[in-house]
């Protein structure tokens, strides 16, 4: 489904980001990454979709490399990969339907899109989305006056208004209190389990990751040093990826 | 990601640097010490000779004594640029190299001082203050016969701003766009067509609307159209600065959002950038509307049509009651204009 290759990325400003990271994420898979702020999780991520042009190495989607992709190639691409970000990212002061239906952007003409205008068919399919993660009759609200878990929620509707492949979630729950954090984590388990999308998901507590992932990966200063189930990571491993210092917490 | 490369300024930069502000620090106390507290307060010539060697000497006299003094405590500018150490709990206030600060500004205040020719002689002079007396009565007792004619200039007035600013808002959005840094940084041409619509926006903002009444009244011909187009060219440049650091200060967020879905670049800026920017352009729109207003009525004084013009035409008359009714009617003006567009922009907070 997705093979990562040698994947090198070197900031403008001489940061080394990304070392020579290489795995692969099969069809359906529910894959978490761990590691540090700061341990190129993210950047990784936003490499997948070319929201960061790799410096080195080959992304391979579907057998496509999209590290060289550009216009609408790259589009195309996108649009079967969607994502979720830590601080949701929705568009303010547009309705729930509205961020929803932005996640339809790449299939809708762009006057079409700037005037509002969608089929039908479009439109119930949004409505099925934001029913899917639990907000009906929230349409019609304002996507900024709603609570953090269920902004992230409309973004996850977003994501699935693509009709994506691969959903990438970059620290989904990082800015969720505990609680609504598992809400968030049982939403992508079953956009993965029920619709069969395979899910890319950082995360900072294990707890969480020994929950929901099939398997882990962690990033070390821009390395990939662990690739095994969750379960494996013991004592060791833990003072390993995050340091010597650390001490795990628990989210419930 | 932000990515802020932060370059830690080179030493000898900073010390040239210095050592420039020092002289010329220096040169312009010898100038102003010689031309106007010698020349002017000490001996008190009344035509002093002006030759161009003598900035070029006290350039000279700068230099030496930026020399001289550099390595000591008395060098302003390495005190400004950070060069000087000295006790933290004294603070920079009281240090040797500020005292050279406080002599500048001293010696600047007495300079403007002579250079205004303030004299209390003529302000409280007998016949001086009964022309203001005269003046002042006129205004107090305007005449109401003019009241209808000042009142269409004003209308024309309020509408020539009106005009102005609404031919201004479309070609500002548009330019707003390109002179954004973080829209426009993402290749060399884009980025080079962003510093010189920059460039372009400077120098024409930097032009006086005043300046501009002129030339069109002189291109155009007197009257309100040359001071909608001056207000026009001022208003374009002004709202395309405000509207590109409004686009410059949004949250990325929602760009990468939109960007990640696949969408086109024109619907990544129409979902991801305007939705964040309406609020606040409408609110610098509806500011600029009324500043336009109060600069139109000053425009017509240069030939820029409303009431700014009848204005003039009475003042040049001598027609002080006539004066008098104007300026209480731009008075009403700018206080309604002032006081509506405070309102709006609050409701749209």
């Amino acid at each position: 489904m997705l093979e990562i290759k040698g994947l090198e990325k070197v900031y403008p400003n001489g940061h080394h980001a990304l070392k020579n990271v290489t795995f692969s994420v099969p069809q359906g898979e529910f894959l978490v990454v761990i590691g540090l702020s700061g341990s190129g999780k993210s950047t990784m991520l936003r490499c997948v979709n070319r929201l960061h042009d790799p410096t080195g190495g080959e992304i391979l989607f579907q057998g496509v490399d999209t590290s060289k992709l550009k216009g609408k190639a790259l589009r195309k691409i996108r649009a079967d990969i969607g994502m979720i970000f830590q601080h949701f990212n929705l568009i303010p002061r547009k309705t729930v339907m509205e961020n929803v239906l932005s996640g339809n952007l790449s299939r809708t003409g762009i006057v079409a899109s700037i005037f509002g205008i969608h089929s039908a068919e479009v439109k119930a399919q949004a409505q099925k989305y934001i029913e899917i993660v639990g907000l009906k009759g929230k349409e019609k609200n304002r996507a900024d006056n709603l609570s953090g878990g269920q902004q992230q929620r409309v973004s996850i509707a977003r994501a699935l208004m693509q009709n994506p492949k691969i959903l990438l979630a970059d620290e989904p729950v990082a800015s969720l209190d505990p609680a609504t954090s598992h809400s968030v984590m049982q939403y992508l388990k079953k956009v993965n389990e029920e619709l069969g999308v395979t899910v890319i998901c950082n995360l900072h507590f294990l707890s969480l990751v020994r929950q929901y992932a099939h398997r882990v990966v962690a990033l070390k200063g821009g390395k990939l040093i662990y690739d095994g189930k969750p379960l494996e990571i013991n004592e060791e491993w833990f003072k390993t990826i995050y340091g010597e210092d650390a001490v795990e917490v628990t989210i419930n | 990601m932000k990515q802020n490369v932060h370059k830690t300024p080179n030493k000898y930069v900073q010390s040239f640097k210095a050592y420039v502000l020092d002289t010329l620090s220096w040169a312009y106390l010898a100038l102003i010490s010689y031309k106007i507290v010698y020349e002017k307060i000490i001996i008190d010539e009344r035509y002093p000779e002006f030759t161009w060697n003598q900035p070029l000497l006290c350039l000279y006299i700068g230099l030496a004594l930026a020399a001289v003094l550099f390595f000591t405590k008395f060098s302003l500018g390495r005190g400004l640029f950070g060069l000087i150490k000295y006790d933290e709990n004294e603070g920079p206030t009281s240090q040797p190299f500020a005292y050279i600060g406080y002599l500048l500004i001293l010696l600047t205040f007495i300079t403007g001082f002579y250079v205004s020719q303030i004299s209390m002689k003529e302000f409280l002079s007998e016949s001086g203050l009964e022309g203001a007396k005269r003046i002042f009565k006129a205004l107090f007792n305007p005449n109401w016969a003019i009241f209808e004619e000042g009142l269409f200039a004003a209308i024309e007035t309020i509408y020539m701003a009106f005009i102005a600013t609404a031919v201004a808002i479309p070609i500002a959005f548009v330019l707003g766009f390109f002179a954004a840094r973080n829209l426009m940084n993402g290749n060399k041409i884009s980025f080079f067509l962003y510093n010189a619509l920059r460039a372009f926006l400077n120098i024409s903002r930097s032009i006086e609307p005043l300046v501009w009444a002129i030339i069109f009244s002189v291109w155009v011909g007197i009257g309100p159209f040359s001071g909608m187009l001056a207000l026009c060219i001022h208003s374009i440049a002004s709202l395309t600065k405000q509207y590109s650091e409004q686009i410059e200060s949004i949250d990325d967020g929602p760009i990468e959002a939109i960007t990640a879905t696949g969408a086109h670049p024109i619907q990544i800026v129409w979902f991801g950038v305007v939705p964040q920017i309406v609020l606040p352009y409408l609110s610098y729109t509806i500011y600029r509307w009324d500043i336009n207003v109060r600069m139109a009525t000053v425009i017509g004084l240069v030939g820029g049509g409303g009431i700014g013009n009848l204005l003039m035409q009475y003042q040049g008359q001598a027609r002080w009651n006539e004066v008098g009714m104007l300026v209480i009617l731009i008075a009403a003006i700018v206080w309604t204009m002032d006081w509506a567009s405070s309102k709006l922009r609050e409701a749209l907070k």
